[in-house]
């Protein structure tokens, strides 16, 4: 508030009037204490009122305001505030929607921010390291975090002179991101993790460089390294410090995403994984379309419904064998996802044996009758990771012998009685 | 409740599904489950069950309409298949009796004129199995009824208070068919 009060009074020594500061700062008071006045709100009605006071008229205020007022990036401090800022460009992110031409971060000699240029705001491209006067943005909140929203209304002007933006290599230290427990990650927060890669993923999207499972000693999560990223591929097995990585909730379940800000080193140590895998005891009661012989997308690996990717149109499939089954144990009920190489153990059908005969047939369907013929109605035990509602099997057996001695016991109980 | 859940199949052998009259469904939506509650408190809408199809018949007027006995250890279930599950009644068609199948299916109750109720099975689906699997799932079967025995006798949650209230049911009865199921199981091979 007093910043607000002598930027008031600053205004007015520009026209020869010195407003005293008491005056500003119990007007500006009473109506942001006691009315609940919003500040910028507050501002403009104390302004006015003193301008009335010393019969200025208001166009000739305005007008006369040659010299845009101008914010500091650290003086932004509310939502849905407009400002005139100089700023120079430090960093562009990777785009993420379609109505945003670009984002990234805004520096001057007191912070950075995170600034976001509308594509509705038709403003000229601007460039990395150069600085600008922005006139006319607002103040947005976002996670707590204030940003810089360029649209329609707003103006940019390349200064000729450069912003001097803060300390030397801060965008890295402004951004660098505390190490976390993978357990306690949480979506909306930039992070730092340790952990292992278990498990590599099918790439399922041209915009995806990797995709696959972390793990620490406190739980595991899913990945991705987007393409755009331009990191380097990481390997089965190996342990590495991820930096600056964004974790964001989808469907309630937190995932990491690597960007172009995001680091990754290698380790020597081998970090220890909380076991996830999950281990279910069933029959199989049901195997759902879209198993057997299925077509897949050449470009994205999804599975075409009617020889259509969802993505990509009509395409030539690739032929692939995958089984959605459910198992049930009487009291629960556990969908798992069998991969090609654990169905072509499984069932001892290959996958040109299964494309044989389908083309016999002139029906991919006889494959699925197969399946369902040879494994529904068994008891089966499956090992994999849990995602969502399904276990990725990693592993599945078909029960071969009864538990002797949960007969035996079962025996003895009812016996006594 | 939220969303769509599937609906878990429940082990229950034949003679106590025989016994079961006790029907319910949520009378305020008319696309809600319906359910068979057991004197062990199961409450049943899809059930698993693996047996010896012994007898098959087309009973269809018109169009074919099989229906199939499969027995378990304790008793038969009967198992309709039409026109509205084809691949079951290609199955019930085409197989060779005896044999053992695997059978997952919705149970329907059907009230006759003199107040009996008759429960059977229509089947999604039904496939020949091994012994070893029909051995498995008289175990399975045994080892859950117990356990609902058990709840059923310390009252313990809302299902076995219903089906207690309702069937007063006599714990040792079912215990003696437990025992009888899984006799079977125990000759060392």
């Amino acid at each position: 508030m007093k910043q607000t009060a002598e930027s008031i009074r600053e205004r007015f020594l520009k026209l020869g009037i010195d407003v005293p500061m008491e005056d500003i700062e119990s007007r500006l008071d009473e109506l942001i204490t006691k009315f609940k006045v919003p500040s910028n709100e507050a501002q403009r009605s104390v302004t006015n009122f003193f301008l009335k006071k010393y019969s200025i008229p208001k166009n000739e205020f305005y007008v006369r305001q040659a010299e845009p007022q101008l914010t500091k990036i650290v003086d932004i401090s509310e939502n849905g505030q407009w400002a005139n800022l100089k700023a120079k460009v430090v960093q562009f992110w990777e785009n993420t929607h379609d109505s945003i031409s670009q984002v990234g971060l805004l520096g001057d000699e007191t912070g950075i921010i995170k600034f976001t240029e509308w594509k509705n705001a038709e403003l000229p491209k601007l460039e990395q390291g150069e600085s600008y006067l922005f006139r006319s943005v607002v103040i947005g909140e976002y996670n707590g975090r204030f940003q810089v929203q360029l649209n329609k209304n707003s103006s940019v002007e390349k200064l000729t002179e450069a912003v001097e933006v803060g300390s030397g290599d801060f965008t890295l230290t402004a951004r660098e991101s505390e190490l976390r427990n993978i357990a306690d990650l949480v979506g909306g927060h930039w992070a730092t993790v340790k952990g292992k890669v278990v498990q590599l993923w099918e790439n399922s999207h041209e915009s995806i460089e990797q995709a696959g499972l972390l793990g620490d000693p406190t739980g595991v999560i899913k990945f991705t390294n987007w393409a755009s990223s331009e990191l380097p591929d990481m390997e089965e097995g190996k342990s590495y410090l991820l930096k600056n990585i964004v974790v964001n909730e989808w469907d309630g379940k937190a995932q990491i995403q690597l960007n172009k800000s995001s680091s990754i080193e290698e380790l020597n140590e081998d970090i220890e994984v909380r076991t996830s895998t999950f281990t279910y005891f069933g029959a199989m009661v049901d195997i759902q379309t879209g198993s057997g012989l299925i077509k897949r997308c050449p470009e994205c690996k999804r599975a075409l419904v009617k020889g259509a990717c969802a993505e990509h149109g009509k395409v030539k499939g690739e032929y692939d064998l995958r089984i959605k089954s459910v198992l049930d144990s009487g009291t629960s009920t556990q969908d798992v996802l069998i991969n090609r190489e654990l169905t072509e153990k499984l069932v001892g059908l290959s996958l040109d044996s299964a494309i044989a005969m389908a083309a016999d047939a002139l029906d991919p369907g006889v494959v699925l009758d197969k399946l369902k013929h040879e494994l529904v109605g068994r008891y089966y035990t499956v090992n994999g990771h849990k995602l969502d509602r399904y276990i990725l099997a990693d592993s599945i057996t078909p029960r071969t012998s009864l538990d002797r001695e949960l007969l035996d016991e079962m025996l003895t109980e009812l016996e006594v009685e | 409740m939220a969303g769509f859940f599937r609906e878990v199949a429940r082990r229950v052998f034949a003679q106590e599904l025989k016994d079961s009259n006790l029907a319910s469904r949520d009378e305020s939506d008319q696309y809600a489950p319906q359910y068979v509650m057991t004197p062990t408190g199961a409450k049943v809408n899809r059930i698993f069950l693996v047996g010896t199809l012994i007898e098959k018949e087309d009973i269809g007027t018109d169009s074919e309409y099989w229906r199939g006995r499969i027995s378990d250890p304790t008793g038969s279930f009967l198992v309709y298949a039409g026109q509205y599950q084809p691949e079951a009644a290609q199955f019930l068609a085409d197989c060779e009796l005896p044999v053992f199948v695997a059978v997952v299916g919705k149970t329907s109750t059907y009230t006759t004129d003199d107040g009996n109720v008759l429960t059977s099975i229509r089947p999604e689906s039904i496939q020949e199995v091994d012994e070893i699997t029909r051995d498995l799932w008289v175990l399975d079967t045994a080892k859950q009824t117990l356990e609902r025995i058990r709840a059923v006798e310390a009252e313990e949650d809302p299902n076995s208070k219903l089906a207690k209230e309702h069937y007063s049911t006599d714990t040792d009865y079912y215990r003696v068919m437990v025992k009888k199921a899984i006799e079977s199981l125990s000759v060392p091979k």
